[in-house]
């Protein structure tokens, strides 16, 4: 079962156009939107659906308030999905869409799709830095930061849900779908990689009480920690409301910055993820500030030292 | 005891919105005004569902859910009541938002009294 990661998150909400004027500023391009909503899309072409929660082509909301809808996860091949469908079908109703896509739920009633990935290729250089002792990353005269440089979203990085039981969500995402443990936050849940995806995680699991199953936070990975600060500085400077960072994670080394969002959870810019394969063992930390971050900034308003030389006219 | 702050003045908030103040000297966060049913009521921008309180507007200004019923915070999405400042929907279901008291000078001017002792979520 080659699972790559989430291809789409698809969410219902009670403010599509603030949702929509958010993704956009957020940095995702929409593809197709109406003003029924439509798709997000990251540089990969991976990124979030938006849709009003009346909407009838929607998948049936949570029991909760959350506004997450489906996880449409990207798989390599139809094989993939032949697998998926046999594994499933054992003890759930699974259905199969025309397009070759099939749908189902997991074991806590959250929407699940898996098509053939709609992810595109990426072939983008990664932030550079230079670093006595180290050759030279940027050559002479390539300079590392400018006002109007880019930073863009690259691809949907990962997705966290709050689940009520933790035991039932891994035994699921590992014993059916071949997901795996990287790391676990004692306390909250494990971090999840599957199979086809060597990233720290696409999946983190926080326990929580029954009435608050949903999102927590989703991420997207930039291309690198610069391009995550001036996003996230532009984002504030529009007046969004920063939730925590920039810092960095200590599970996964990502970069991370998270926002306040009207789609009912938390979204976050992350970079610099560690990457993982099967001879990496899940290390395990109790829950708490320490454990959760390296270093953890706030941001402030642009300053200098200094001012007008002594006795000038202002 | 500490002089009072102006926030602004009785017209600037309209019936059914809310805006965000400050934060004011001797407050960590912002102070949300509202107006709901012709009165103002000012709360706290800080929801009770993490330890310390967290920001909860997505914007600037952005502190009511999608229909305008009610404060939202848009962390994970819990709903106050405007009126009483209690959760009536998600994860700190049942908590209060912290209350700020309100001076309205003849004038139509609407003071905070600095804070005293901030208190705690
Ligand atoms: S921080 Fe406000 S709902 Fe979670
Ligand atoms: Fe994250």
């Amino acid at each position: 079962m080659n699972i790559i990661g989430p291809d789409y998150l698809v969410f219902g909400v009670d403010d599509l156009a603030a949702s929509i004027e958010y993704l956009t500023a957020f940095g995702l391009k929409p593809v197709d939107v109406t003003d029924k909503g439509g798709l997000f899309e990251a540089l990969d072409g991976s990124g979030i659906i938006v849709r009003h929660k009346s909407d009838p082509t929607l998948p049936p909301p949570l029991p909760t308030s959350n506004m997450l809808r489906q996880q449409v996860y990207g798989v390599r091949a139809s094989e993939d999905l032949d697998a998926i469908e046999a594994e499933l079908s054992k003890d759930r109703r699974v259905t199969r869409l025309a397009d070759g896509s099939i749908e189902t739920k997991d074991d806590h009633g959250f929407e699940l799709k898996f098509q053939v990935t709609k992810r595109r290729e990426l072939v983008m250089p990664a932030e550079k830095i230079n670093a006595p002792g180290a050759p030279a990353q940027r050559k002479p005269n390539e300079i590392g930061v400018w006002e109007e440089m880019p930073a863009a979203p690259r691809m949907l990085s990962h997705v966290v849900l709050f689940v009520p039981d933790i035991e039932v969500a891994t035994n699921f995402y590992c014993g059916r779908l071949g997901f795996v443990i990287t790391d676990v936050l004692k306390g909250a849940g494990p971090f999840l990689r599957p199979k086809a995806n060597d990233d720290h995680h696409t999946l983190f699991f926080i326990r929580t009480p029954d009435y608050m199953k949903g999102c927590e936070h989703l991420a997207f990975h930039m291309g690198g920690p610069t391009e995550l600060m001036v996003a996230g500085t532009r984002f504030v400077k529009k007046g969004y409301q920063s939730f925590w960072g920039p810092g960095r994670h200590k599970f996964g080394s990502n970069w991370f910055w998270y926002f306040n969002s009207p789609l009912g959870c938390h979204f976050e810019y992350d970079a610099d993820m560690d990457k993982h394969d099967d001879e990496w063992i899940a290390r395990e930390a109790p829950m708490g500030a320490e454990a959760s971050q390296i270093v953890l900034f706030e941001m402030r308003e642009k300053w200098a030292p200094g001012g007008p030389p002594p006795g000038a006219k202002p | 005891m500490a002089s009072a702050q102006l926030l602004c003045r009785v017209e600037d908030i309209a019936e059914g919105e809310a805006r965000g103040f400050g934060p004011l000297d001797g407050y960590r966060r912002k102070i949300v005004v509202l107006r709901r049913n012709g009165m103002l009521h000012a709360w706290l921008d800080a929801c009770p569902h993490y330890p310390g309180g967290t920001p909860m507007a997505w914007k600037t200004d952005a502190y009511l859910n999608g229909e305008k019923t009610h404060l939202a915070c848009h962390s994970h999405g819990a709903l106050f009541d405007m009126e009483s400042g209690e959760c009536v929907l998600g994860p700190c279901l049942g908590q209060q938002l912290t209350r700020i008291a309100l001076a309205i000078s003849d004038e139509g001017e609407i003071f905070v009294a600095a804070a005293q002792e901030e208190k705690r979520a």
